[in-house]
């Protein structure tokens, strides 16, 4: 298919959606929540009819509620990256082409049937012919099964074409002054680069590694381990790790799995890697996890990982204790630290919104509720017409990932009081780090000679 | 005088290298004093204490650039951190110039072809 026709598809297909939405939100005269819900389902089955580059495009949408609007944040979460495995042969021509030799030549028992299959990539098994040495952890013996991730042959082009036309459109938004403020054309080329950069498999073999060295204290984490000796930038190949999807966890409990502390420790490793580390797996959902019999946690699909700089991380520690002892006043100031901008006049209302929302889903009911609370948070900056940092989208979209996985493993763990030993603990060492000290100590040390001096 | 409270005052004396002039000069009058004197009055007590606490700021100087400029390698604890990074480091270089080596192969079988 030509750039022009493609482009012509498109456009159909925008056009449909965006008849579809106008009669389903009475012509923009329907308000507030009920039309953005509405707005957001239709953009989540545009991007699964548009195909692999709206689908990845729509999944990087989905954590930046700094950008776009919680109702279609929370929706694109839940877009589905499921289609039919293309043909073993394609799959063997393509690992034949990408490291010069069969795949029976490379790997023992290498399996035709894909044991999964996405837009961008399908997954087959095989078997290690030679022990590796990985970058983490003891040597892979000979024999070992490993999971084989190939890009779906012709899949860089495809999404290419799509991006330019998609890039096009952005250009033309950029001239509406009142999407001008998004800054379509800026964002259109962020979400490039970083769908560039997934559509190479070596950066989420190296973001694998670096998780798995920076966990490699934690015996309820694991990482599945590199091959670096047969990836490339087409074919990831890494070690297999039996286990239960998220969905079988009423199989891992028969099995002895201990799910509520495992539930408990899954959400304060992903406020270790948000809070303490400074990237984190920003495509985690039920998928992408899974329990093995040893009852740890498997971390699988790299592919969006999100950053927090030192000073958000502070700020955000400083938000979450605000949040799991019910202080709204605490989360509001240091929510400013993070670059949220409440006008004077506005002070009030939000101070009084959020503390009401705090109330209503983390401290009154008998197990807090983060996702509505966080919904609600968005939805009530997004009508106070107040601008979300992208820190602190983040921050906010990040905890109720954490609710929404540790609910997937236990569905009654209450996050708020989970999350209040680590919050704790994590404000208790960053009062004590040396930098803090460091600029804390001159004015302590004066203060200090004063009283004795007088 | 507790010796720790004076290495807290050092500390705080090294934050401050460029402190007023009434700092300095007390710890001038004070490293003039003879031993004892101190108790001659409370001028005396201060600008001692000033002199003690300069003392043990350049004693503390000294370790710290022995120590190349930055406390932290002093702790063995550290230490170990820095190398385990390091060799994780290279462990990594090496994953990368497997993956290198393996995209050669590929390139390399396909002119053949």
């Amino acid at each position: 298919m030509t750039e022009g026709s493609r482009g012509r598809q498109l456009l159909l297909a925008a056009l449909k959606s965006a008849l579809k939405i106008s009669w389903q939100t009475r012509f923009g005269l329907m308000r507030g929540h009920r039309r953005r819900a509405l707005i957001a389902r239709e953009a989540r089955l545009s991007c699964e009819r548009l195909g692999p580059a709206f689908i990845k495009l729509g999944q990087l949408a989905s954590v930046r509620p700094d950008v776009f609007a919680p109702e279609t944040v929370f929706e694109l979460e839940q877009l589905q990256d499921r289609v039919a495995a293309v043909s073993a042969d394609s799959i063997r021509a393509e690992i034949r082409r990408e490291l010069g030799a069969d795949p029976d030549a490379l790997f023992a028992d290498f399996e035709d049937e894909a044991i999964a299959a996405g837009s961008v990539a399908q997954v087959h098994r095989a078997k290690l012919r030679r022990a590796y040495r990985p970058v983490i952890g003891p040597e892979l013996a000979a024999g070992t099964p490993v999971a084989i991730k190939v890009l779906r042959p012709g899949i860089e082009a495809l999404i290419a074409a799509d991006l330019a036309v998609a890039r096009r459109w952005a250009e033309r938004l950029n001239r509406w002054r009142r999407l001008a403020r998004w800054r379509p054309a800026a964002l259109m080329d962020e979400f490039s680069g970083m769908l560039g950069r997934e559509l190479d498999l070596r950066n989420e073999g190296r973001i694998a590694d670096r998780f798995g060295q920076d966990f490699a204290d934690d015996r309820f984490v694991i990482v599945p381990r590199v091959v670096w000796r047969h990836t490339t930038r087409r074919v990831l190949v890494s070690e297999y790790v039996e286990g239960w999807r998220l969905s079988e966890i009423g199989e891992a409990e028969r099995a002895g799995i201990d799910a509520r502390t495992l539930a408990a420790h899954g959400a304060e490793v992903f406020m270790r890697q948000v809070l303490v580390l400074g990237y984190f797996h920003a495509d985690l959902h039920p998928a992408n996890l899974f329990v093995t019999p040893q009852g740890q946690l498997c971390f699988l699909d790299f592919g969006i990982v999100g950053r927090t700089s030192s000073a958000q991380r502070e700020a955000i520690a400083q938000v979450l204790i605000g949040l799991v002892y019910g202080d709204a006043d605490r989360a509001l100031r240091y929510s400013r630290e993070l670059g949220l901008e409440v006008t004077a006049e506005r002070e009030d209302t939000v101070r009084r919104e959020m503390a009401g929302l705090v109330k209503r889903h983390l401290l009154d009911p008998p197990r807090a509720d983060v996702r509505s609370f966080a919904l609600g948070f968005l939805s009530m900056l997004a009508d106070q017409r107040i601008t979300i940092p992208a820190g602190y989208g983040l921050l906010v979209k990040a905890l109720v990932t954490v609710e929404g996985v540790s609910h997937a493993i236990y569905p009654d763990l209450d996050l708020m009081e989970s999350a209040r030993p680590f919050a704790t603990r994590l404000i208790a060492a960053q009062l004590m780090g040396r930098d803090r000290l460091r600029r804390r100590l001159p004015a302590a040390g004066r203060r200090a000679l004063e009283v004795l001096l007088a | 005088m507790n010796q720790d409270f004076i290495k807290l005052l050092a500390a705080w004396a090294l934050f401050h290298e460029s402190a007023d002039e009434g700092w300095k000069a007390a710890v001038a009058q004070g490293q003039k004093q003879q031993p004892g004197s101190m108790s001659e009055g409370p001028d005396a007590f201060v600008h001692g204490l000033a002199a003690l606490v300069d003392e043990e700021k350049e004693k503390l100087k000294a370790r710290l650039a022995e120590d190349g400029g930055d406390a932290a390698a002093a702790s063995s604890g550290d230490l170990a951190e820095r190398l385990d990074a390091l060799a994780f480091e290279i462990r990594e270089l090496r994953g990368c110039m497997e993956s290198l080596q393996a995209t050669v192969d590929g390139l390399a079988a396909r002119r053949g072809d």
